[in-house]
């Protein structure tokens, strides 16, 4: 009986130990749980108002954008003769490729001043949250932690480790950057017909009663179906990337397990992880740059549509 | 020869690229619009089966709902230009 006891013990943490690589992957990927908040705040109308991994990467990457763009605006106005230079050039050529290839086209000439601010912001700001989930930062605290620095169980540098770093693959970050222009579209058309005209705008003008029936729920429901496409399109490419790299990576633990030795892993991880995962990074690099330009170039669509509502 | 000066390459190519781009917006919007339908009506259905235990009409309908709100939104940037 003692001997069966012992066994079964023995299985049950040899259970525990192997390695789970759905639970890494989704602990990477997914903000960190309430249970170890950065930052523990009240609770407001049964609602949780603690600082998660991912607002802490909200904060970050708005306050770089910010003092950034602005020390570097500020600058280069205070300079005698308006040449831009250095990282000011880089971002004029953001500024002006958003104007000129982004908005224009799709709002027109009259409205381009009024809408490329509110594009532009989305479009650095999520180029900005989507590239610095690339970045191992935390990652490289973690092995400083580990190796040098042996902070206590529960320190911040402990709870910083927990979940992903990219916070526009939040879907909660995401639905909130497409209710900003959710709220964009209804305020342009609202500025280029009035209030009114623009409800009316949604269906065509003159058609037989009958059909405004059906023609209306179907338009009202079109219009709540293009913030959630953007909700879901950025988020979803910003996970599915990283979910990529790790289950490739998870490889050099999967097959140490499976064949009881470090080499097996090892060898895998050098023939095939490795090289696998460097290159679907560099593709990352990639979906990063196309996913921002696809989120503001949608953006300004569902703006321009608003504004040249002719049916 | 303007046309192996570098810079001129570059800026017809940015120019090509540009034209491209606005003229691929209006449909990546309505392919994006297409499959958000469906996927948000039929989830929606989803989650009222969940709920009333109707499964699979909710699911049923809310595709169906989808796909003729999603290709309403197609034909309506087929038919704007």
């Amino acid at each position: 009986m003692l001997v069966q006891e012992a066994v079964q013990e023995h299985l049950a943490t040899d259970a525990a130990e192997k390695f789970n690589a759905g639970k890494v992957i989704i602990e990477h990927v997914s903000n960190s749980g309430l249970d170890h908040p950065l930052l523990r705040l009240p609770h407001v109308l049964g609602i949780d108002f603690s600082v998660t991994k991912h607002v802490l990467m909200l904060w970050l990457v708005s306050i770089a954008v910010f003092v950034v763009v602005t020390w570097t605006v500020r600058r280069y106005l205070k300079q005698d003769r308006p040449l831009p230079t250095g990282f000011m050039n880089a971002l004029e050529a953001v500024v002006e490729f958003v104007r000129d290839a982004i908005v224009q086209p799709n709002v027109g000439r009259k409205w381009v001043n009024t809408w490329t601010p509110l594009v532009l912001t989305l479009f650095v700001f999520i180029l900005c949250a989507n590239g610095i989930g690339l970045i191992p930062v935390f990652e490289t605290l973690g092995l400083l932690d580990h190796w040098v620095l042996h902070t206590a169980e529960d320190s911040f540098v402990k709870h910083v480790m927990h979940g992903g770093t990219t916070a526009t693959a939040n879907f909660n970050v995401t639905a909130a950057l497409a209710t900003i222009t959710f709220g964009a579209i209804i305020v342009a058309g609202s500025r280029a017909h009035g209030f009114i005209q623009h409800w009316k705008n949604l269906v065509p003008h003159g058609l037989a009663w009958a059909l405004y029936i059906i023609l209306i729920p179907i338009e009202v429901m079109g219009m709540f179906v293009r913030p959630f496409a953007l909700t879901m399109r950025l988020a979803a490419n910003m996970t599915g990337g990283h979910i990529a790299i790790l289950a490739i990576l998870s490889f050099v633990f999967l097959f140490t397990d499976i064949f009881g030795r470090a080499a097996a892993g090892i060898g895998v991880g050098v023939a095939v992880s490795v090289p696998l995962a460097v290159g679907i990074s560099a593709l990352e690099i990639i979906v990063v740059l196309v996913q921002a330009y696809v989120f503001a170039l949608l953006s300004a669509v569902f703006i321009g549509m608003a504004i040249h509502a002719h049916h | 020869m303007p046309d192996n000066d570098p810079d001129f390459f570059l800026a017809r190519s940015l120019k090509y690229l540009q034209e491209n781009l606005r003229r691929s917006g209006p449909a990546a919007g309505a392919s994006y619009s297409l499959i958000g339908a469906i996927v948000l009506l039929g989830g929606i259905g989803y989650a009222l089966d969940s709920w009333w235990r109707t499964a699979p009409w909710g699911l049923l309908i809310g595709l169906l709902i989808g796909l003729i709100v999603g290709f309403y939104e197609l034909a309506k940037t087929v038919w704007h230009r």
